[in-house]
């Protein structure tokens, strides 16, 4: 990271801003209007213009200008690159090898809901440590807050979050807080914590579950904070780590290299007002009080309702109130991990794609400014971009169906050449657009790559040139059979929103090796394939020369089943690794705090699993069957006096729970009896005064097998 | 409470089947494995302990089972125990052996001090003093802030679609007609584009 130059705190002024954003959407215009000034001249060169011609033509200019913008942002981005980073940056406000500010108190907070509890407590001790080591932990509390739902989640993290405490001596420092009742998801779980805690501290680290971030990163968060009063929010861009599938190491691989130019563009242009993406950000506490409690929307779910992506609204808040929200985009030292598999990608998508879709009532919302309208846009096109470019292809389809069966141009009407000042050449007029189009999709993956290779030291962090080249020519192929998989995803989610309706998915059965089961991927991918194959055959009958234009959609569609399967291998993303495929620079030179998570984490699941028959309980197991567990339970729960009603309940469920089982009790029954610090005093005691006569079967062997096969209680952590 | 150091062979419970005793016997050895008493020979001691005790008050009433009177006996010396190790005569039962079960885990009693549980005579300063310390707090004492969500003002175009909303989420005839309106429409406007 650069020194600071001496104009330090004078951000950049209104008038430079404006003249980057008049450049950044003036190109967008341009290369908008070439595009569909092409388009046009396709459509309508044979015949008047119709009504499909109409339509096609306003879609291409909707999803043209989106592809348009990214690919501004990126060549932005690789111009404030080649000029050695922008000096407009929150990161060089602070003189960091000179300087050292001053930090103030800061909650780490992490909101969990039903996270394997193992990489959350290790994470979390991963960053305590890297705190520590910076030796200015001093400042900062760590809080578990958590919204898990499933009785074994939620007695793991306990005995975990006491386990850690003891082993890094944290008690005083972490915290763990379980909410009784989970109201409003995420930002519910946050808003709860800022009534309680929220005046106790002047920031607040917003982790996901699975972010880690180096206590270098987080302390210099803070340094930023304090040295600059006006700033409401600094996000920074977590890079993904931990990839283990195929899919998710293509993944990582493509946003490590790609992303940095993007970036740097983002960051060119939005400057002070910047996105918030929900994690590894900090966040200044009592303006997030004052401004950012979310209202409900018109309207009930799914598209009405309370707000389900809370962060852009939370920054487009922040930014009308005055405050400013900043992207880190070149700080190091924050990461965080990608789904595994398409599938769990898609399902990730299905609830983005809600919350985005309800960005749209907020657009033209008074007082926000217009770049946070710019970002709540391109949420809602990020998603609804998938059924307009599925429309564009249908359309486009009936459209060559139309020419093929006209008396008047048949089969002619597909251009064999075109004009260029006047010079008749012999290349279709489409395909002059198809690279135009291609050259703004794949120009700044290829300028990513080409950066890296300049120089020996950076490809080697990819493993070398040669491997950096073919890993990205292996990403580019993937992601192009990928594309049209997430058009059908995200149109199917689009549409179901719209109609008030569900998505359901396949429960996978995992096999000896992780990864998506045929089944799954059939039930999943099975509608796509098909459509696919109906679709190619149909545009091969109408038209051959249109199959083929079409042929790498349909290659993903009919594909997908296989696609899907492969990527979400694990073993298949080790060979990668061991080939020197996707590397990535955490992974050929990791941080410190990403080797030690590993390591702890192998540590970790090496350990026995309860046995199968006491496995799905174990956790209520425990809470009631070990004293030491059902101590920490109870201590940690709210003393409350149950009505009489409700206490003879809980006699009935506790007798049912002892006498039959804890299968024969639901989640909910469960749950209630978890949250009863009387009940669960009395079950710990009644468990081990009945005689075995008066237990369930299962009960007994619980008594006999716990403790007997491993010495401590089978928990996330056992150093 | 009953010394632990009685040599093993005095103890022969007057009523009560062997059965049940053995069993009784069982489910003290499961528990104090529970609390993470592995040492062998501590376990036993204390078992003849809790076992003695059972068996007197079995001898006053032998309709109850032993196993329940031995896991009562256990309950109670350990209520005794915490009470003298913590200084917490005063609380109910059920607060002293929450207490005393948390103070255990967190200073590692069982692993760090083998012999010291529910030893009276024997209790040493180091353990006394670290069980005194440990405590449980699942967060900082609360500063409560109110954090109310204010409307956000939509804008005339986008209030007016909500507000249609909201009334057709109202009346659902009108919302059907709508839908069926929208639906026969586009299939209209498909079927001029393309014919």
């Amino acid at each position: 990271m650069k020194s600071p130059s001496p104009t330090l705190h004078q951000f950049i002024s209104q008038k430079r801003l404006s003249r980057r954003r008049a450049w950044f959407y003036s190109t967008v215009l341009l290369l908008t209007s070439i595009a569909t000034w092409f388009m046009a001249d396709l459509l309508w060169r044979n015949d008047k213009i119709n009504g499909i011609e109409w339509v096609l033509l306003v879609l291409f200019v909707i999803l043209f200008a989106q592809i348009a913008v990214g690919f501004v942002t990126a060549m932005l981005g690789l111009y404030v690159i080649n000029r050695g980073g922008d000096r407009q940056c929150i990161t060089r406000t602070v003189d960091w090898d000179h300087e050292d500010v001053p930090l103030a108190s800061t909650a780490i907070v992490m909101p969990v809901f039903n996270e394997d509890v193992s990489r959350v407590f290790e994470g979390l001790r991963v960053i305590y440590r890297s705190l520590q080591e910076t030796k200015k932990n001093e400042h900062f509390d760590f809080f578990i807050l958590s919204d898990s739902n499933k009785p074994n989640q939620w007695i793991q993290e306990e005995i975990a979050w006491v386990e850690l405490c003891k082993q890094v001596n944290g008690f005083g420092r972490i915290f763990y807080r379980k909410r009784r009742h989970q109201i409003n998801k995420k930002s519910g779980n946050v808003a709860d914590f800022l009534r309680r805690w929220g005046k106790r501290y002047r920031y607040m680290l917003v982790l996901d579950a699975d972010s880690i971030m180096t206590g270098e990163a987080i302390v210099k968060l803070v340094a930023m904070m304090e040295k600059n009063p006006q700033a409401g929010l600094i996000q920074t861009a977590p890079r993904l780590a931990y990839g283990e599938s195929l899919y998710a190491r293509m993944q990582q691989f493509a946003n490590r290299l790609y992303s940095p130019i993007f970036l740097a563009g983002l960051n060119y242009w939005q400057q002070q007002d910047g996105n918030y993406w929900g994690h590894n950000a900090i966040i200044r506490v009592q303006p997030f009080i004052d401004h950012c409690a979310l209202p409900d929307l018109p309207g009930t779910e799914p598209f009405g309702g309370r707000i389900l992506s809370h962060d852009f609204v939370e920054a487009a808040l922040m930014r009308k109130a005055g405050w400013q929200v900043w992207l880190a985009h070149d700080i190091e030292g924050t990461y965080e991990e990608g789904p595994p598999t398409l599938i769990d990608s898609a399902k990730r998508d299905r609830r983005w794609c809600q919350g985005n879709l309800q960005h749209a009532w907020l657009i033209a919302a008074r007082g926000f400014r217009p770049a946070n309208r710019f970002h709540l846009l391109m949420g809602v096109m990020a998603y609804v971009s998938c059924p307009l470019w599925l429309l564009f292809l249908v359309f486009s389809t009936i459209h060559v169906f139309n020419q093929v069966l006209s008396p008047v141009t048949g089969a002619v009407a597909f251009e064999t050449y075109t004009r260029v000042f006047g010079h008749i050449l012999e290349i279709p007029e489409a395909f002059i657009l198809f690279i135009f189009t291609m050259l703004l999709l794949f120009l700044p993956k290829i300028i990513s790559v080409v950066t890296v290779m300049q120089k020996s030291s950076d490809a080697a962090k990819f493993g070398g040139r040669g491997a950096l080249v073919l890993s990205a020519l292996m990403e580019i192929i993937c992601s192009g059979l990928l594309a049209p998989v997430h058009m059908m995803f995200n149109s199917k989610f689009v549409l179901s929103i719209l109609l008030g309706q569900g998505v359901s998915w396949v429960t996978q059965r995992r096999g000896a090796e992780d990864g998506t089961d045929w089944r799954e991927a059939i039930i999943t991918h099975g509608g796509q394939a098909l459509f696919g194959l109906v679709w190619g055959v149909s545009s091969f009958i109408l038209l051959p020369a249109f199959f083929w234009w079409l042929s790498p959609v349909l290659a993903g569609l009919v594909l997908s089943i296989p696609v899907s399967i492969i990527l979400s291998k694990n073993s298949l993303g080790q060979r990668a690794r061991k080939l020197g495929v996707f590397l990535t620079p955490e992974e050929t030179q990791p941080p410190h705090e990403l080797s030690r998570l590993t390591q702890n984490l192998v540590e970790c699941y090496k350990h026995m699993r309860p046995i199968e028959v006491l496995r799905n309980d174990y956790g209520l197991l425990q809470a009631v069957l070990d004293p030491y567990v059902n101590a920490v339970h109870v201590a940690m729960l709210r003393q409350r006096r149950p009505s009489e009603e409700s206490r003879d309940w809980f006699v009935t469920l506790r007798q049912r729970l002892l006498s039959e089982g804890p299968a024969q009790l639901t989640t909910k029954e469960k749950l209630a009896l978890l949250l009863d610090a009387e009940s669960m005093i009395l079950l710990h005691e009644e468990l081990w005064k009945q005689p075995s006569s008066a237990l369930a079967e299962w009960w007994r062997l619980a008594i006999r097998q716990y403790n007997v096969l491993t010495l401590t209680p089978t928990t996330a952590l056992y150093r | 409470m009953d010394s632990i150091d009685q040599p093993l062979s005095t103890f022969r419970p007057l009523t009560g089947t062997m059965e049940a005793w053995n069993a009784a016997y069982v489910r003290v050895e499961d528990y104090l494995r529970a609390h993470r008493i592995h040492n062998r020979l501590h376990q036993s001691r204390l078992i003849q302990a809790v076992l003695e005790r059972a068996a007197q008050r079995h001898a006053e009433n032998p309709v109850l089972d032993p196993t329940t009177l031995a896991a009562e006996a256990v309950e109670e010396m350990m209520d005794q125990w915490f009470a003298d190790v913590l200084g917490i005569k005063d609380r109910e039962h059920q607060r002293i052996a929450i207490d005393g079960r948390v103070a255990m885990l967190l200073c590692d009693g069982p692993q760090q001090w083998p012999y010291a549980f529910l030893d009276r005579s024997n209790i040493p300063a180091d353990f006394a003093t670290t069980m005194l310390a440990s405590s449980i707090k699942a967060g900082p004492d609360m500063t409560v802030s109110s954090m109310v969500p204010r409307d956000i003002d939509l804008g005339t175009i986008t209030e007016a679609a909500g507000e249609t909303l909201e009334r057709m989420e109202k009346w659902p005839l009108l919302r059907m007609v709508l839908l069926w309106a929208l639906f026969l429409g586009a299939l209209l406007g498909i079927f001029f584009v393309t014919r």
